[in-house]
């Protein structure tokens, strides 16, 4: 099979690169690792190798070409092959001029060309070869951190000590015990995004995929034994259904808007859109007592207070801390708490007892930042409702002037139990959070 | 330029000319019937006696080189052997009247001078003394082969030591003079006044000029003989030797009693070849070599030519050469005519002379000759000849059988001991003198002018708010180097010092300001404009048993001394097993401001020799602590100086420079600066360019550089710079050389070698450009500049943020310029 040559890409600012020879001639046979074509951009000069073995079968390029970064230069394959599928759209269609200069140019007299003298650092690494200085190596090795991900900042991209240091401070801190099993190189670091504080311990760490096979068996952490079980026990013993509605967001927007540039010099919390959604969620609640408590067989228990469960989505997976007599808080008030309590859910310090689904009377999870429109949450058992909060989305609506508008909208999903409460007043309750959310009151006169 | 010496334009202007004297040539014509009051019967058989020998010994080392067989016996030696099968008489001639305190020095081709020489001290001396030095020398390991047998007194058993210590030396066995280290063209013997030959061509021409002013510095007995062939007259050594040992000062200028001429015979062995090479007639000039006496000086340094076939000749004029000596008159010039029957080397053809010739001479044979002489006048029998021949020749074979016995005379042992030579380089000793008895000063050293100046100077350079105080106030680089030598003049009286304007001037660079004062003219004098002399005769000086301070004004004059600093300087201690100490501390200026041939750091060139210590101070503190180090050791010290710096106070080391005694011991490296991102390690001057990288760098990048001046380059531990090296990562070399080849690199590849694993980046090289020096105005283009090497970090280590690079020191460039030898 005939293998397209591509002109590398030499660093992330190069966008084309002059090829100043060809080693090879067309037709003229190549061997793997054999100099094929001489090519510089605007700071160094670089000799690439064949990757494959065959002949030659067509060159795209002259010398003196301008040539885009992965663009195809030339084909290798077996005699007879076709090329054409490899052809640059854009060849043949130069100027005959530009042909001239190319091929009139000297190459050599580029090649020699005095440099000013710039910072250049483009290296000749050898394709799949990380370069990384052997003290950022050894660091990476002695604290376990990967490094083939990691964009080095040294001389050519080179990945040294600083690098490491840096993906020190943003990865996970990792137990002792974990560092040991990972030494052992059969297993590795679980799949996720770097994040400060969170604790990788022997029991989050995947076994490392042995070569040729398809798949590898990961054993469930013990988090997501608990969510498993959690999750199936709520679906088949209970009788959820979900309801979708949006509220106008208008005014959540321009109050978040007023947050964003209102200068309180550190009394007001940076209050989100979520914030807002949940106290109008506690004010609703405080009007539909049926809604805000637990299905428990015989009884059904209804709470004083709103006990708000909200979901926090960790590394090591979903928790649901909950605030406590909610309805007692003022909107800055409930901010703060729910940025405290998500926090300590993010660095494992939550304590285990604000975590218990029997400790929250109402539950509300909110996906609309990843862009969700509607779901279905899962009722968080004996709680009688939960409450999915979706997306911003612009919706047509009549002006008063007769005219249509577009306005944003703030979806909501509500999951309830119908062995608890039946659609009318579940919807009657949507109904007025919609309006408590169109027409919140933060009680903060800088918001007014 | 001594003031007392006033040029009188009305005196030289004068008309007149030259005249010059009568050279003899081959006057001695006495018969040996003459000479009979003047020799006992005992001693004209015993000249006899010592020819044969030298003459059996050289025929077997022929016989062994092209036959491999020497009466039954057989052996491959692999190495030299340069005979002089045919000069006997000379040798033996040269060496009848010198004992054990007249010193000789040889050539490639002096087997038999040393054993002309050893037979004659071992005649002179008493048979006590003999044996003290026999089983001394080594602990005795020579003396236990030759013990072996029973000898019949201590004369005999001398004679056999002698033959037995040369044969294993030439076949490099442990039990030779020389531990085998030495080998056939550097075999000597000092307790016999037997001094080192020399592989060089002409290599004891300046060496021996030492030797004799050492004994005439410290009036010590004996006179000194150069043996060198007549073709060394070709060489510069022996040119300067010749000017440096006939310089006036010696009859003008030194106090008595040392006034007057060196006690020195520059005995030219002219066996008329140089290789194939004729002298006379073909590559030399003169027509008779000792004719170039007449140019040197008014008294033609005496000399004369005689008839090296003659034994009784050759002494005759030794007796009254060394009358001339005794009188302080001296230099003397000898042209000792000879002719060798073998061959420049064992593998020569003899291409360039007729059988003919060799023939010719061989009809006038001087064993022959003398035999005959002895016989005619009834001192010898015809059968005694014939006996003393066959007792020779059995005494060579046993000598033989035992030297090429891998049990009696075993090699060094590499295997066992693989450093043992290594540990042979340096003798590492401490002195504070070499000699015991009071130095000669001509003041108490608190009353120097300079002494008095310095107690005012400021020890730290920086006054309490950091600020430095004016050059005027301030303790010197140069001060520091002064205090150490002054210290040591009147510690150690056989210091001497010289060079060029060491005396009334001070030094060129006025490091000797108010030395003059307080050093006679045998301490402390101006040599001629001969760099190679002022290296070699300190060379010849030091191996006799003084300490010397020889100064190169330039470094870029080093090469001027090649031969003496590369091949004679580092290697005296190893070649005769530590026999030889070599205290000498080399002074070199490194200069700048005064182009290509001015202004050359050739510390490199120096470190790569092996055999001589190295050091480069930057400091005051330094320059002191390393140059007392320096004076106090037993090895040869080149010591560098810059001339950047000769005005910079003590900056780094906390309460300055000591007024006491105290030494750094060379070859530890120093941490100027404490960081903790960067190693910057630096050799000389360009410490305080680093300093300036070292503020940019915290300054614009917030990068902590620690600095290291290595002080010493041989030898030196890495420990420090490793230590920093596994802190930062990071390093960057800097010196004062051109880059290419050069110790920094050299330590760059250590630092690899050892930190590999730790380092962040490759050990990155800030040297000059691989160019010649230009003129100071465009200096900054071809020394390494701080801003280098902030760039050379940016590019090559750690690109730093928001830095714009002003030099290219890119891997292209950098290819660019190693393919063009840039």
């Amino acid at each position: 099979m005939a293998h397209p040559v591509i002109m590398p890409r030499q660093g992330q600012s190069v966008e084309t690169c002059i090829l100043t020879r060809w080693y090879k001639q067309k037709g003229e046979k190549v061997a793997e690792g054999d100099f094929l074509f001489a090519f510089e951009t605007d700071k160094a000069a670089f000799d690439e190798e064949a990757q494959v073995s065959g002949i030659l079968l067509d060159i795209f390029y002259e010398e003196g070409d301008e040539v885009p970064v992965l663009a195809n230069v030339a084909v290798i394959g077996e005699q007879g092959e076709p090329v054409d599928e490899f052809r640059p759209a854009e060849r043949g269609k130069e100027s005959p001029e530009e042909v001239e200069s190319a091929s009139g140019e000297k190459p050599e007299e580029l090649m020699i060309k005095e440099e000013p003298a710039v910072s250049t650092v483009a290296y000749r690494a050898t394709s799949g070869e990380i370069p990384i200085s052997p003290r950022a190596k050894k660091l990476a090795e002695q604290k376990s951190i990967g490094y083939t991900n990691l964009a080095g900042t040294g001389p050519g991209g080179r990945i040294i000590e600083r690098d490491i240091l840096q993906a020190i401070r943003q990865s996970p801190v990792v137990t002792p015990l974990a560092r040991e099993k990972l030494k052992s190189g059969k297993l590795g670091m679980p799949q996720q995004k770097a994040h400060p504080g969170i604790r990788i311990t022997s029991g989050d760490l995947i076994e490392k995929p042995e070569e040729g096979t398809v798949y590898t068996d990961r054993p469930l952490s013990r988090m997501r034994k608990l969510i498993a079980a959690g999750m199936q026990r709520s679906l088949s013993e209970s009788a959820q259904l979900t309801h979708h509605i949006s509220a106008g967001a208008g005014r959540i927007l321009a109050l978040r808007q007023k947050v964003k540039t209102l200068e309180t010099g550190g009394r007001l919390p940076d209050i989100t859109l979520n914030d807002m959604v949940c106290y109008a969620v506690i004010r609703t609640l405080e009007k539909h007592p049926e809604m805000n408590g637990h299905f428990l067989g015989e009884t059904i228990r209804v709470f004083r207070s709103v006990h708000l469960g909200f979901a926090v989505d960790t590394e090591r997976g979903l928790m649901v801390p909950v605030v406590k007599d909610a309805s007692r808080l003022t909107l800055p008030e409930l901010s703060m708490t729910m940025k405290e309590l998500a926090q300590a859910c993010q660095s494992g310090s939550i304590n285990p007892d604000l975590l218990a689904a029997g400790e929250a009377s109402f539950t509300v999870t909110n996906l609309g930042s990843f862009g969700i429109e509607y779901f279905t949450p899962v009722l968080n058992l004996p709680q009688i409702g939960i409450l999915g909060v979706n997306t911003i989305r612009y919706q047509p609506k009549p002006l008063e002037n007769g005219g249509m508008g577009f306005f944003p909208h703030i979806g909501y999903s509500l999951t309830y139990d119908h062995r608890a409460i039946d659609g009318a007043p579940a919807s009657r309750f949507l109904k007025d959070l919609c309006a408590e959310t169109e027409n919140i009151h933060p009680g903060i006169p800088e918001l007014e | 330029m001594p003031k007392q010496l006033f040029i009188d334009p009305q005196k030289v202007r004068k008309p007149g000319k030259i005249t010059f004297g009568e050279i003899p040539v081959n006057q001695y014509n006495k018969a040996l019937k003459e000479e009979k009051e003047n020799y006992s019967a005992g001693d004209l058989v015993r000249i006899y006696r010592d020819m044969l020998v030298i003459r059996e010994f050289e025929t077997m080392l022929n016989l062994i080189k092209t036959t491999n067989e020497y009466q039954g016996i057989t052996y491959n030696h692999p190495g030299p052997a340069h005979l002089s099968i045919g000069q006997e008489a000379a040798a033996v001639g040269m060496a009848f009247l010198l004992g054990p305190e007249d010193f000789i020095f040889g050539s490639h081709r002096s087997h038999g001078e040393i054993l002309a020489k050893g037979l004659s001290a071992i005649h002179r001396l008493k048979e006590q003394e003999l044996t003290e030095i026999m089983e001394s020398y080594f602990d005795g390991r020579t003396l236990k082969v030759v013990e072996r047998e029973e000898h019949k007194d201590v004369y005999d058993l001398a004679l056999d030591f002698l033959l037995y210590g040369t044969l294993a030396e030439i076949f490099a066995r442990e039990t030779g003079f020389n531990k085998g280290l030495g080998g056939s063209m550097h075999a000597f013997f000092p307790p016999f006044g037997i001094y080192p030959n020399n592989a060089i061509v002409g290599g004891s021409g300046d060496i021996a000029v030492g030797a004799a002013l050492y004994k005439k510095v410290n009036r010590e007995k004996g006179i000194v003989v150069a043996n060198i062939g007549d073709a060394s007259m070709g060489c510069g050594p022996v040119w300067e030797g010749i000017s440096f040992a006939t310089m006036d000062q010696f009859k003008t200028l030194w106090d008595e009693p040392y006034r007057g001429g060196l006690p020195l015979i520059f005995n030219f062995m002219n066996n008329q070849y140089g290789m194939g090479g004729q002298t006379a007639g073909e590559t030399m000039g003169y027509g008779i070599l000792a004719r170039i006496g007449a140019g040197v000086n008014p008294e033609m340094m005496h000399a004369e030519r005689v008839d090296g076939y003659n034994p009784l000749a050759v002494i005759d004029a030794f007796r009254r050469k060394m009358e001339v000596i005794r009188q302080k008159k001296g230099p003397v010039l000898l042209d000792t005519l000879t002719y060798r029957y073998s061959g420049h080397s064992p593998s020569d053809a003899s291409s360039y002379r007729t059988r003919k010739e060799v023939e010719a001479w061989m009809q006038q044979d001087s064993l022959r000759f003398y035999a005959n002489e002895l016989v005619e006048n009834k001192l010898l029998v015809k059968e005694k000849t014939d006996e003393m021949h066959t007792e020779t020749v059995q005494r060579i074979m046993k000598i033989l059988t035992w030297a090429v016995d891998d049990q009696v005379s075993p090699r060094m042992d590499l295997v066992k001991h693989p450093d043992e030579i290594g540990e042979l380089m340096f003798s590492n000793g401490s002195a504070e003198r070499m000699k015991e008895r009071e130095p000669e000063v001509l003041m108490p050293l608190e009353e120097n002018s300079r002494v008095q100046q310095l107690k005012k100077k400021e020890r730290f350079g920086l006054d309490p708010q950091g600020s430095p105080y004016s050059k005027v106030k301030t303790f010197q680089l140069r001060d520091g180097i002064f205090e150490a030598i002054i210290d040591r003049f009147y510690k150690d009286p056989t210091l001497v010092a010289y060079g060029e304007e060491n005396r009334d001037w001070g030094g060129a660079f006025a490091v000797y300001r108010g030395l003059t004062e307080a050093l006679p003219y045998h301490r402390l004098f101006n040599a001629t404009i001969s760099e190679g002399a002022i290296a070699g005769t300190a060379i010849g000086y030091a191996m006799c048993g003084g300490r010397v301070i020889p100064e190169i004004m330039y470094c870029d004059f080093l090469g001027r001394a090649g031969d003496e600093v590369f091949n004679q300087m580092p290697k005296w201690q190893a070649m005769s097993g530590q026999v030889l100490k070599m205290p000498v501390v080399l002074r070199v200026s490194v200069g700048s401001k005064y182009g290509a041939q001015h202004s050359q750091d050739w510390t490199s060139l120096v470190a790569h020799i092996p055999g001589l210590k190295v050091v480069f101070p930057a400091t005051p503190y330094d320059a002191k602590g390393l140059m007392n180090a320096a004076l106090q050791g037993t090895d040869p010290v080149v010591f560098f100086e810059s001339q950047r710096i000769y005005d910079v106070g003590e900056y780094f080391h906390e309460g300055g420079v000591p007024e006491g005694y105290y030494e750094i011991p060379i070859g530890q490296p120093d941490v100027k600066i404490r960081g903790t991102d960067i190693t910057l390690i630096t050799v000389g001057a360009t410490l305080y360019r680093a300093v300036v990288a070292a503020e940019i760098l915290k300054k614009e990048y917030n990068v902590s550089a620690e600095i290291i001046d290595v002080r010493s380059l041989v030898p030196l531990d890495y420990s420090l710079i490793l230590e920093s090296v596994r802190k930062t990562g990071k390093v960057l070399i800097s010196g004062d050389a051109t880059e290419r080849g050069s110790f920094l690199k050299e330590m760059a590849q250590t630092i690899a070698d050892l930190a590999f694993d730790d380092l962040d980046a490759p050990p990155v090289v800030v040297g000059s450009r691989n160019w010649i020096t230009p003129a100071y105005e465009l200096e900054d283009y071809f020394f390494p500049q701080p801003e280098w090497m902030v760039d050379a970090i940016h590019e090559r280590i750690m690109p730093l943020e928001g830095h714009k690079v002003k030099n290219n020191f890119t891997n292209d460039k950098l290819l660019k310029l190693k393919r063009k030898g840039m």
